[in-house]
């Protein structure tokens, strides 16, 4: 009797477990690394490291104030902002054009499709690779093709340009992917309507398809920003921050602090100033969400 | 004098010629490399550059082959992506399965937890990460590279999504023919999810076969390097011309590029599921 009992209760007893069995493992990594190095990381801002970036001793709010008064961690704040409003603007632009010229799906059109979509699939290693080939002084094609003798990545007015050309041409297709099915999940008959209204293209595109697609369009716009900010390889391959930091963002900061310098407190606090930054511009997208965008 | 119809196919025509050059214009940097990897070190420091060459070689890429370990960066990329993908599959169908088939006390909690990692960036706590895959000991080990991928709650979050659009009715008709909770989900949830999974699988492809930051933290061995890694060393040599660079990016980009091609519908699916509301 009493073991018949049981057995049901056991059962009850491990089924109620198994929820948790299911999702330990992912916990379990997600405490790992994600909320014990976020939360180190605010905890080491306020302390000193050894060299090996463990902690020797607390210092209170000292490290926030070193950094927050310096002028050269605003200049960098301020490449950081400026290189994602270029990236953000460019990008846009191109992968609206693109996702409206191939909206609508005709025989072959996956072709270009294809084609406006590739670099996102493209390493940014590799595409340095070529970039620098493309910049480089000696002989290189872009100053092949404009018959100039410029050191494209070493020099002050153009660096950040060239910098910014590779992170818009890597970051097209994302966004033009996100704006394409925005467009194409416009109602056909919306725009059939609009067009025996006697509605130019033009208006079309204004009137209906931005509007019905502006979840996306918002969507790609902050989706934008954040990965300009965190875009890292293109400056450690192409410029190193230079000529005289002024390709320097923040995340490239934080990097070298860290690892060539061995001042893990410093990229602690930087770091967590980058968590911030990006996390402002989210809190801004959820606030303007339903003020701009229009569901349908 | 044309007729309508002929007119409007000479128009579609057009513009479908426009698109696609639009479309090569903007590719031509992945021309460029491959054009002038074929060429000779002596043709590329020759003034004007031409991007069609008389006689093409293939020295470039036999030399970069024999120069540096071409094959063991691919295989290690390949072992990182491998477990890192099986990694993310099997622990987000799991934790979501619980989300979507449990209640249970802290669930909502638990939930946000998953909805938090999304809010914490990668790169914030890639510096931290690396201090702890040092402390124990682990730089230049495949487990390194692989471990901080083997989960996100972006795929938690589209497997879930895939869950809930599952009819009820399934389980209550499987629960009623004596199939348990795991046998749902391994014999019916799964097999059903397999769209789901491979979009996710190509999608994560794409994402961790191109990583840069974290491989270049936890390894300084040559022979522990991922492609990308291995690659981006190629710039800084003194004994590799420039035309063996481009054979090497050549080399490094054309995995991605076929599982792109080949892909993208399930790319493009991964991507925007999930992604934005509306």
């Amino acid at each position: 009797m009493s073991r018949q009992k049981e057995l049901p209760l056991t059962k009850r007893k491990r089924a109620r477990a198994l929820p948790y069995l299911l999702i330990a493992p992912a916990m379990a990594l997600f405490v790992m690394f994600t909320f014990y190095p976020f939360i180190r990381t605010i905890l080491l801002s306020f302390a000193l490291t050894n060299k090996s970036g463990n902690f020797t001793k607390w210092v209170g709010v000292d490290n926030w104030v070193r950094i927050l008064t310096k002028n050269s961690f605003w200049s960098v704040v301020g490449i950081t902002l400026k290189m994602a409003a270029v990236n953000l603007i460019c990008t846009m632009l191109v992968a609206m054009v693109f996702a409206l010229l191939a909206t609508k799906k005709v025989k072959f059109s996956k072709a270009y499709q294809t084609m406006y979509a590739l670099p996102m699939a493209i390493a940014s290693s590799p595409a340095a690779a070529i970039f620098l080939f493309i910049y480089r002084q000696k002989n290189g094609l872009l100053n092949n093709i404009l018959g100039t003798n410029i050191s494209w990545l070493t020099e002050k007015p153009t660096a950040i340009w060239a910098v910014c050309a590779m992170t818009i041409w890597m970051h097209i297709g994302v966004s033009f992917i996100f704006l394409l099915v925005g467009f194409r999940n416009v109602p056909e008959d919306l725009l059939e309507s609009a067009w025996l209204d006697g509605a130019g293209p033009m208006q079309r595109i204004r009137h209906i398809i931005l509007p019905m697609a502006s979840p996306q369009i918002f969507f790609v716009v902050f989706m934008n920003i954040a990965s300009s900010f965190k875009t890292f390889a293109q400056i450690k391959l192409l410029t190193q921050g230079g000529p005289a930091n002024s390709t320097k963002t923040l995340i490239y900061y934080i990097y070298e602090n860290a690892i060539i310098n061995g001042r893990f407190e410093t990229a602690c606090v930087q770091a967590i100033f980058l968590f911030l930054l990006i996390f402002l511009f989210t809190r801004i997208q959820f606030a303007l969400e339903n003020k701009v965008v229009h569901y349908q | 004098m044309m007729t309508a119809r002929q007119k409007k196919k000479v128009k579609s025509g057009t513009s479908f010629a426009v698109k696609v050059i639009l479309g090569i214009i903007f590719i031509s940097p992945l021309i460029v490399g491959l054009a002038f990897s074929v060429q000779s070190e002596a043709a590329l420091v020759t003034y004007p550059l031409k991007l069609i060459t008389e006689n093409p070689t293939i020295q470039n890429y036999l030399e970069i082959f024999a120069k540096v370990p071409l094959l063991a960066y691919l295989k290690n990329s390949v072992i990182v992506c491998f477990f890192a993908i099986l990694g993310q599959i099997v622990f987000s169908s799991l934790a979501a399965y619980a989300f979507v088939y449990f209640e249970f006390p802290f669930k909502r909690q638990l939930f946000s937890l998953v909805l938090i990692t999304m809010m914490i960036p990668g790169e914030v706590v890639v510096i931290t990460n690396y201090v702890t895959i040092q402390n124990m000991g682990l730089i230049n080990s495949y487990l390194a590279l692989i471990l901080p991928s083997l989960v996100s709650g972006t795929s938690i979050f589209l497997m879930r999504q895939y869950y809930l659009t599952l009819p009820r009715d399934f389980k209550e008709a499987a629960t009623q023919d004596g199939c348990g909770d795991m046998g749902y989900l391994f014999r019916i949830a799964t097999p059903l999810s397999i769209p789901t999974i491979s979009s996710l699988a190509v999608y994560l492809f794409v994402q961790i076969y191109n990583q840069f930051f974290w491989p270049l933290l936890v390894t300084n061995k040559d022979t522990m390097r991922t492609i990308q890694i291995g690659i981006s060393f190629l710039t800084t040599s003194d004994i590799i011309s420039y035309g063996q660079i481009l054979a090497g990016a050549v080399v490094a980009i054309v995995p991605s590029v076929i599982i792109y091609i080949f892909g993208q519908d399930y790319i493009i699916k991964g991507m925007t599921a999930g992604g934005v509301k509306g």
